[in-house]
């Protein structure tokens, strides 16, 4: 006989009242997941979606990649060293459209690789989203250190710098714009593990999001956000089970003196955390999914499945101890107890 | 034929720096079948004579011996096992389980102490014991909507349900008035004898004794027989 199931459905009112508590906090926390998931993907996509491997900027930058110099000779040594490897310039900036409104984007400039759009010189590919703010495929765009033109050649999906759309355009116009003839950044795909090079300091793809400004600190206060709704949801877990349980004791007694098993009991326990918790997340995850589909445009909200599953193993593993620390008192009820004390 | 045997069991609880020597040496055996009341005043050491024997408390000293094991040498799995199967207990109060129909408190009972029978078979076994205590029309009743009474009675049958060899009885009139505890002796009576299941029960209620074979007077942690 299931006793854990037999209780819930005498007490619906009760573990109704757990359930959709829970049910509130894992939907809270996804879709807070879901924002700091977007958020980042709005800030660094540029980044994010490249392959793992390692960024090299000069040491004397400290850490602020628009003041990194690849001296020229050691990035030709690189690339002749390694043939995937790519070195690239970025620099926030402004295109004026063609009603001379000021557009903020992140320019990017790199040597010829797949994994950065390249372009002919005066032609620019830009992000989706200034599709629409009304930029158009063959618009002419200017730039006020750019003497020329820049034509619009045509749209990338989702290419993010630092909360900026990303545009990218021709080392000589990159050049002319900004004065300088070296690159920034030399990236180098692959899982080995960073190399040394002269005058140059390594950061996995990870750390050099986090050299990012307002990347860290934007990431670091939802993690937490996150990781409190989590530690809470288990706290919910362990205080509701305490409270039960300290209103069974004489029951808990009294079963254990005509031979239940203790186990049996935290089975009882495990089998009502476990229904609760798997129907409050079936019900917060298809929501915030329904959230994800019709989130209005402008709002970073990005959720994947991958996450949404690993919030749901977290969550059941966070009831499950907080359910099993609630359920250490049953060990020690002795049944002798019980059978001293009133009736339930 | 004697079915359980204490013997020279003592037991002494130490509460702070003082040894408290609560029972001291008692020796008694139960008969197959026989019901054995335990009188006393309060504190002389009914309940925990009865807890120890029931495998509920360990004894300081002495053995207890049921069915020719040696409960005092028993591991508490072992122990735990013998109280399913072969104890039944009431108690002063019902304790039944809040969240569970009579039925499926005898149901648990029956489950709990490893019965072989099919589901259907409980089942059945579950209505003639609930028609014994005449209590068949309130089978899906929860105990919260049954009387003090009543309880007591599903009590009783979740007690002797899996046909135990010993039923421990505590008080298990005290909660109800004299009309009730005369029914419930009468029940007790009925189904341990129909079932020849051996019998100790504790009691403060005079009236109670005429429905016992035996009679065991204690005082200050001994037993003094009579008849
Ligand atoms: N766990 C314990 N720790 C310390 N002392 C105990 C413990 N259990 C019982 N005692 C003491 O042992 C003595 C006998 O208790 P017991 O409950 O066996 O008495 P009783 O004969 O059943 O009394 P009553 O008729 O009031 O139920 C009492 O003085 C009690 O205080
Ligand atoms: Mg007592």
């Amino acid at each position: 006989m299931n006793i854990g199931w037999k209780e819930i459905k005498k007490n619906k009112s009760r573990f109704l009242i757990l359930g959709s508590i829970v049910f509130l906090v894992s939907l809270l926390t996804m879709i807070i997941s879901g924002l700091a998931n977007g958020l980042s993907q709005d800030n660094a996509a540029l980044i994010k979606d490249l392959p793992e491997g390692h960024f090299y900027m000069s040491e004397d930058a400290e850490e602020t990649y628009n003041l990194s110099r690849i001296d020229t000779d050691v990035q030709n040594e690189i690339m002749n060293k390694h043939p995937d490897a790519v070195a690239l310039s970025i620099q926030m900036g402004f295109l004026n459209d063609q009603d001379d409104k000021q557009q903020s984007v992140a320019f990017v400039t790199s040597t010829n690789s797949d994994l950065f759009e390249q372009v002919n010189k005066g032609e620019v590919i830009v992000d989706r989203s200034l599709k629409e703010k009304g930029i158009k495929t063959g618009d002419r765009l200017t730039n006020n250190q750019l003497r020329d033109e820049l034509v619009i050649k045509g749209f990338v999906e989702q290419k993010k710098f630092s909360h900026a759309p990303v545009a990218y355009i021709n080392r000589e116009d990159y050049k002319k714009m900004y004065n300088v003839e070296q690159m920034q950044l030399v990236f180098i795909p692959g899982e080995d593990s960073a190399q040394s090079f002269t005058g140059l300091q390594s950061y996995s793809n990870k750390d050099f999001l986090s050299t990012i400004p307002s990347y860290n600190a934007e990431q670091m206060s939802l993690t937490m956000i996150v990781s409190f709704l989590i530690v809470i949801s288990g706290m919910l877990f362990a205080i509701f089970f305490y409270m039960m349980n300290i209103q069974k004791i004489g029951l808990y007694g009294i079963l254990k003196a005509i031979g239940i098993k203790t186990s049996r009991l935290f089975k009882m326990i495990w089998t009502q955390m476990f229904f609760i918790t798997i129907i409050a997340l079936t019900l917060s995850i298809s929501l915030s999914h329904v959230f994800n589909l019709i989130a209005p445009e402008g709002m970073p909200f990005h959720l994947t499945i991958e996450t949404t599953t690993q919030l749901s193993i977290i969550f059941l593993v966070v009831g499950f101890i907080g359910a099993t620390l609630s359920g250490l008192q049953i060990r020690k009820i002795e049944p002798l107890r019980a059978i001293q004390q009133g009736e339930d | 034929m004697t079915i359980f045997t204490l013997d020279e069991v003592e037991k002494t609880f130490t509460n702070g720096e003082i040894e408290e020597n609560i029972l001291k040496g008692i020796s008694l055996s139960l008969k197959e079948g026989e019901i054995t009341a335990l009188v006393g005043t309060s504190g002389s050491g009914k309940s925990t004579l009865l807890t120890i024997a029931a495998g509920l408390q360990p004894a300081s000293n002495g053995e207890v011996l049921f069915d020719g094991n040696n409960l005092t040498t028993m591991s508490d799995e072992q122990v735990r096992k013998v109280r399913a199967k072969e104890f039944g207990f009431v108690f002063q109060f019902a304790h039944l389980v809040p969240f569970l129909t009579v039925e499926e408190q005898l149901m648990l009972m029956l489950e709990v102490s490893g019965s072989t029978l099919s589901k259907k078979e409980q089942k059945n076994e579950v209505d003639q014991v609930l028609d014994v205590i005449g209590m068949e029309h309130r089978k899906n009743a929860y105990p919260s909507s049954l009387s003090g009474g009543e309880k007591q009675r599903v009590a009783v049958a979740r007690a002797i349900i899996h046909k135990p060899k010993v039923l421990f009885a505590d008080e298990p009139t005290a909660s109800l008035d004299s009309k009730r505890s005369k029914d419930m002796m009468e029940l007790i009576r009925y189904l341990t004898k129909k079932m020849n299941i051996t019998t100790l029960m504790v009691t403060h209620d005079e009236e109670m004794l005429s429905y016992v074979d035996r009679i065991l007077q204690m005082s200050d942690g001994m037993v003094l027989e009579n008849e």
